[in-house]
C-alpha cells in the first residue's frame, strides 16, 4: 500500500516542478532573447515483486513481476528555436536572425554569451563603448570591447549583415571601420548554462564558442539593426502544457486519496 | 479456519498491488519514452474437496467440485505501442516511429558496461562530442559510440538513423528490436536490459529528429481501473468482516447454548 502512496507522490512533486517551469516561460514571455524551457521526467527504479509470472495458458514468462516506483525529474531542457523579431528603430537594438549568440564581458572577465541585443552606447574610458543594458561591453570578433574614438559620431553608425560597423565617408557612403560585432555559435546551444540577466556561459556540454574568425565552420546568421528578438515562449503551448501538468497532478492526488481510502477500509477490518 | 476469510485476503493483497501498477503509469503519464505495464490475476490452483465420514452417505467419501483457494498476480505485461510524437525541434531529440529500441552503453559503479535499450530519445552532446542520454550513457551506433565533430555547426539526423556533421556522414544509430518482448526488464531510467534467450532483429523504425515520443499510458483506462481496485478492495474488505460476523456468532452465541 505504502508503495502506490509514494509513486503517486513522486509523480505530484515532478507535475510540481513541471509547473514551475511552465510559469518561468510564462512571466518571461515578454523578454527580449528568452529561449523556452521544459521539463523531462524519468521512471524511478523497477522493483521485483513476485520472481515468477505465468501467461494465460500456464507457461512461465522469463521475467518475474516488477513494479515501478514512480517519476522522477531528470533534466529542464531549454528550446534554442527562434523566437519573433519586433522592429523597434533603435540604433543599437540587434537580432540575430539564425543561430548564435552575442558575446558580453561579464564584471569578472569572462565571457558570457546572449541572444538579447537590447544594446547601447556607454561613455568609456577611451570614448563610448557598445554594452548591454546592465553596462557589460559587447565583444567583436576578436574578443575584444567594442570602442569608439571620439572622432566617431555614434549615432551615424550602421550596422551591416555580417555585424560590421560601418560609418559614412566624405562622399556619405558606409564603409566598414575594422570593427565586428563577434557573434559565435554552439554545436550543442542546449548544454549552455543559464545565468540571471539573460546570459549563457559555456560548459563542458556546449562545446567551446565557433567563430567564423578561427576558421570553424558556422552556420548563416544575419544581424538586423533596428530589432529586437521577443521570446519564443507560445502562450498557447504553455497554457497546453499547464493543463497538462495540472490534471496530472490531480490525478496522482487522485491515486493518493485511493490508497488513502483503501488503508482505512484495512483500518476498519476490525 | 475459514477459508473464505484467507480467500478475501489474498484478493485484497492482490488488488494493492494493481494499485501500485497503476499509480506508477499516472505517475509516469508525461514521462518521455515510458511504456505502460498492464497486469492480469489468477486463481490459484483449484483444489478438489471431498466430502469424509458422512453417515448419510453410508460413510463412502464423495468428491463435492473445484473451488479456488484465491487470486494472484499472474504476470504484469508491458504496453509496446506506439506513443505519440511530440515537437521540440532540439538537434539531439529523438523519437522512433516504429518497433525497436536506441543502444546505450551504461558503466556502472564496478565498472561494467553493458547495454541497455530505450525509447527516451532525448539526448545531448558531450564536449568530446559523444552524443549521451541525460544521465551520460553513451547512445550507440552501428560501429560503437557516435562520436559527432564538436566543431560541426549543423548535426543532421536523417529517418533511417544515418547521422550527418555539416553532411558529412558519421555513423548510423543502431536501432534494435526483439522477438518477443517478453525478454526484457526494467532496470529504471526508462530503459530496458535483455534477459538471456532474447532475439534481437533488425528494426524498421524510423526517427524523427527534433521530437521526443510521449508516454503511451491511457489516463481514461487507468482512472477506470482504479476506480475497479477500490471497489474490489472494499469488497473484499466486506467479506472479511462478514465471516468476522460469522465467526463471532460461532464464537459467543453458538458456545453459549
Amino acid at each position: 500500500m505504502m508503495r502506490s502512496l509514494w509513486t503517486a507522490a513522486s509523480g505530484m512533486t515532478s507535475q510540481q516542478t513541471n509547473v514551475d517551469i511552465i510559469s518561468n516561460n510564462l512571466a518571461n514571455i515578454n523578454t527580449t532573447g528568452y529561449k523556452k524551457e521544459s521539463a523531462q521526467f524519468k521512471s524511478l527504479l523497477y522493483q521485483t515483486i513476485q520472481d515468477q509470472s505465468y501467461d494465460n495458458n500456464g507457461n512461465p514468462k522469463p521475467s518475474g513481476i516488477q513494479v515501478g516506483l514512480g517519476v522522477k525529474n531528470s533534466a529542464i531542457t531549454s528550446q534554442y528555436t527562434e523566437g519573433t523579431l519586433s522592429e523597434t528603430g533603435s540604433d543599437y537594438d540587434l537580432a540575430i536572425d539564425g543561430k548564435g549568440f552575442f558575446m558580453v564581458q561579464t564584471a569578472d572577465g569572462g565571457t558570457a554569451y546572449t541572444r538579447n541585443g537590447s544594446f547601447q552606447m556607454a561613455v568609456g574610458e577611451n570614448g563610448m563603448v557598445l554594452a548591454t543594458s546592465d553596462g557589460n561591453p559587447v565583444l567583436d570578433t576578436n574578443g575584444q570591447p567594442i570602442i569608439l574614438d571620439k572622432s566617431y559620431n555614434t549615432s551615424n553608425i550602421i550596422i551591416d549583415e555580417s555585424g560590421n560597423l560601418c560609418y559614412p565617408d566624405a562622399n556619405n557612403n558606409a564603409k566598414p571601420i575594422g570593427i565586428q560585432i563577434g557573434v559565435a555559435q554552439f554545436n550543442n546551444p542546449t548544454g549552455l548554462s543559464k545565468a540571471a540577466d539573460s546570459l549563457l556561459t559555456e560548459t563542458d556540454a556546449s562545446g567551446s564558442p565557433l567563430l567564423e574568425t578561427t576558421g570553424t565552420t558556422v552556420g548563416k546568421y544575419k544581424i538586423k539593426q533596428g530589432f529586437l528578438e521577443g521570446s519564443n515562449v507560445q502562450a498557447v503551448d504553455e497554457m497546453v502544457n499547464l493543463i497538462v501538468a495540472q490534471r496530472a497532478y490531480e490525478m496522482n492526488s487522485k491515486i493518493v486519496k485511493a490508497a488513502d481510502e483503501m488503508m482505512q477500509q484495512a483500518n476498519n477490518l476490525r | 479456519m475459514v477459508r473464505g476469510l484467507y480467500t478475501a485476503y489474498t484478493g485484497m493483497a492482490n488488488e494493492q498491488k494493481r494499485l501500485d501498477i497503476i499509480s506508477n503509469n499516472l505517475a509516469n503519464a508525461a514521462t518521455v519514452g515510458f511504456k505502460e505495464d498492464n497486469s492480469t490475476s489468477q486463481s490459484f490452483d483449484h483444489m478438489l474437496t471431498i466430502k469424509i465420514r458422512d453417515n448419510s452417505e453410508g460413510n463412502n467419501n464423495r468428491a463435492i467440485g473445484n473451488m479456488s483457494m484465491g487470486v494472484k498476480l499472474g504476470e504484469v505485461y508491458t504496453n509496446y505501442g506506439q506513443g505519440s510524437l511530440k515537437e521540440t525541434d532540439n538537434t539531439y531529440d529523438m523519437a522512433l516511429e516504429g518497433n525497436g529500441f536506441f543502444n546505450l552503453s551504461v558503466t556502472d559503479k564496478g565498472g561494467n558496461t553493458s547495454t541497455q535499450y530505450t525509447r527516451n530519445g532525448s539526448f545531448t552532446m558531450t564536449k568530446d562530442g559523444h552524443i549521451v542520454d541525460e544521465n551520460g550513457n553513451y547512445l550507440m551506433g552501428e560501429g560503437g559510440a557516435i562520436v559527432v565533430p564538436t566543431d560541426a555547426a549543423e548535426v543532421v539526423i536523417d529517418k533511417n538513423g544515418a547521422v550527418y556533421a555539416d553532411n558529412t556522414y558519421v555513423d548510423n544509430i543502431k536501432i534494435t528490436d526483439f522477438d518477443n518482448y517478453d525478454y526484457l526488464t526494467k532496470t529504471g531510467d526508462t530503459m530496458y536490459q535483455a534477459l538471456d534467450g532474447a532475439v534481437e532483429k533488425p528494426s524498421n523504425a524510423l526517427i524523427q529528429q527534433g521530437y521526443t515520443e510521449q508516454s503511451n499510458v491511457n489516463i481514461i483506462s487507468e482512472m477506470v481501473e482504479m476506480i475497479s481496485v477500490t471497489r474490489a478492495y472494499e469488497a473484499n474488505q466486506k467479506i472479511i468482516k462478514s465471516v468476522d460476523q460469522t465467526l463471532e456468532l460461532a464464537a459467543n452465541s453458538v458456545g453459549k447454548v
